[in-house]
């Protein structure tokens, strides 16, 4: 696998939990209001957001596997869901704006 | 006992917690460190700053520079260079402990011996015995501190009220317990895989000291019966005759390398070397695999035969899986970082918890008169920030010592852990003098120390970063670049702790009674 395959596929890999876990977050009230939604988030959004959240960080799994093969990948996965996870926490916390596109996409598709 | 099972999770977690930490955060921060034990090593030891193409390096050539060393006790064995060990090795167990001769990979040339244990002989040890090795002792005190980890890790998630509520929350409080305990809850949670895999794993390393029933009663008490048997090791008894020359090690290597499909060769050692019986174990580069398998061939010295070929038994190979996946000795990068990053995550999980017990505490504890909070913050700040300045202190020494030093009849390597320990004892006196300040200003001397670490090497060595940027010595220049970053940060905190206090003392800042995620 080329170098650059290698780190497409981690970046993939990172980015997909990464954004699984911001579609989890914003499933929950307190990061819907705190990304600009209304107090509660939708709750015909809430099951569609959880799912897509979890098949992301599935998907991430997948990535890893393909990059790194089974036993090395299981292991990329699992820490880069720790990462990206501390990442998104971050993000909320100090530069919650990042996340103000995607929050207002959602909530397009829920008005 | 505590009314609710909670109630007493929480009671546990609390008090192992306190008595545990200091003992817990040491492991963790040497663990952490150690994930970049080599390059480590390399920054320590410029005489190793090589840079290595993956020639192959004959074994035989090796053999013919160690007949030259004094003659000492077998068995010994020669270490094959690899990315981050650039040099072939020759090490020996010797009656005191153990000592290493270094070559360089292409003329096999002799390095002037290391004059420091830097992180593969100080730091790892001191991550896994604590350098106390009388009875075990330090082995059963990280075990102790293993088990307490992962009872921390279940009752911590147990006594978490909102886990999943709070998954994503960091308040950004200006009121340091609830700051505390937020950015506790919050690497507690992230990280958890994380700690109970390294704390399980660090135990199943040493199983067999740990839990020495099963061998005890399994092979008779014998415990090198019970490794001979999970391990498939070979061995035989010498013959107390002459030994004849030994046959071609390159060959052996060879037909090793054939059958594991090309993987090339990690270590070469002489059993009963000069006995009749002499014999020679290759073993495999443990870098390809998560497992750290060893699966080594044994060929007789003098006719070069293939005498046995190891396989590993399933558990043994599971143990195995475990060990790989705590050492990090395999190649990949990715994950290195990564579990640097993580166990430093952890590292904050233990401070916060430690520093959050005596914040929650300290106005009842004052108003009672109670003495201990002085004595626990004391400890705090020792036992956490503290040790990271013993470290800086430790770098700091390697550079500035000169090659033979002595003192008071220490060698260098000896003086250099003494101002480790010198140093993080002084942290703990200073905390207990400096109350108030001790944090504020271990972040100051963290920063200048990890910044006079980055400005010695280049002074000493000639290392500086521009040229190990260039020259592709991404070694010594990781370890720099991670000193700066880590100067940046001592400094950022120092200053915003500074800033605090004095906002504090003019009365700008009033505790805060509601807090919103925002705030």
């Amino acid at each position: 696998m080329s170098t650059a395959l290698l780190a497409g596929l981690l970046a993939a890999v990172l980015a997909a939990a990464y954004l699984g876990f911001a579609l989890l977050a914003l499933s929950q009230d307190r990061h819907w209001h705190h990304l600009g939604g209304a107090r509660h988030c939708p709750p015909r959004l809430v099951l569609p957001l959880r799912v897509a959240g979890y098949l992301l960080l599935l998907a991430g799994f997948v990535l890893a596997i393909v990059r790194d093969g089974p036993s090395f990948g299981t292991l990329l996965w699992v820490t880069a869901l720790s990462v990206a996870a501390f990442a998104l926490v971050c993000t909320l916390t100090w530069r919650a704006h990042w996340l103000r596109p995607l929050a207002r996409l959602l909530q397009g598709f829920a008005a | 006992m505590e009314p609710t099972f909670r109630q007493s999770l929480n009671w546990l977690h609390t008090w192992a917690g306190v008595v545990i930490g200091p003992l817990l955060f040491l492991v963790f921060w040497t663990g952490t460190v150690c994930v970049f034990d080599k390059e480590i090593d390399r920054w320590m030891i410029p005489q190793t700053r090589l840079i290595y193409d993956g020639t192959p390096v004959s074994a035989d050539r090796l053999l013919a520079e160690q007949r030259k060393l004094p003659p000492r006790q077998a068995p010994w064995a020669m270490v094959m260079p690899n990315e981050r060990d650039p040099f072939a090795w020759i090490a020996y167990r010797t009656p005191t402990g153990f000592d290493r001769k270094f070559y360089d990979p292409v003329g096999l040339k002799l390095l002037p011996d290391a004059e420091t244990w830097a992180a593969t002989r100080f730091f790892f040890p001191l991550h896994y015995s604590l350098h106390i090795n009388a009875w075990d002792i330090g082995l059963w005190l990280v075990g102790l501190a293993g088990m307490a980890m992962l009872a921390l890790s279940v009752s911590g998630v147990i006594i978490h009220r909102k886990i999943f509520a709070d998954f994503f929350t960091l308040r950004r409080s200006r009121q340091p317990q609830r700051a505390l305990l937020d950015l506790h809850n919050t690497a507690g949670t992230l990280g958890f895989v994380f700690y109970v895999a390294m704390a399980f794993s660090g135990l199943a390393i040493f199983a067999a000291t740990y839990y020495p029933s099963g061998w005890m009663a399994g092979f008779k008490g014998s415990q090198q019966a019970y490794f001979t048997e999970a391990y498939d090791n070979y061995f035989r008894p010498p013959q107390k005759k002459p030994a004849a020359p030994v046959a071609s090690l390159d060959a052996m290597v060879e037909a090793a390398t054939k059958a594991w499909d090309g993987l090339p060769p990690f270590m070469v050692r002489i059993w009963l070397d000069g006995d009749a019986s002499a014999f020679v174990e290759v073993r495999p580069s443990i870098e390809g695999d998560l497992a750290m398998r060893t699966d080594p061939f044994y060929f007789d010295a003098a006719t070069g035969a293939l005498l046995h070929r190891s396989t590993t038994r399933p558990v043994t190979g599971l143990q195995q899986y475990l060990v790989g996946l705590h050492f990090v000795q395999f190649r990949h990068w990715t994950l290195r970082w990564v579990y640097f990053a993580l166990g430093l995550l952890g590292s904050l999980l233990i401070a916060t918890g430690f520093l959050f017990w005596g914040e929650s505490r300290r106005k009842a504890h004052e108003a009672a008169g109670l003495g201990g909070v002085r004595f626990v913050e004391g400890l705090a700040a020792g036992s956490t920030a503290g040790l990271v300045v013993a470290t800086l202190a430790f770098f700091v020494a390697n550079r500035l010592l000169p090659s033979g030093a002595t003192f008071l009849g220490g060698a260098r390597y000896e003086l250099e852990i003494w101002v480790f320990f010198a140093a993080w004892l002084a942290t703990f006196a200073h905390g207990w003098l400096r109350r108030g300040q001790a944090w504020i200003e271990l972040c100051w001397i963290a920063a200048a120390l990890a910044a006079a670490a980055v400005l010695l090497n280049a002074l000493t060595t000639g290392g500086h970063l521009a040229r190990t940027v260039a020259q592709g010595q991404w070694a010594v220049a990781g370890m720099d670049l991670v000193l700066l970053a880590g100067a940046a940060a001592a400094a950022v905190t120092a200053f915003r702790l500074q800033r605090r206090k004095v906002a504090y003392k003019n009365g700008r800042l009033v505790r805060q009674g509601h807090e919103g995620v925002s705030s």
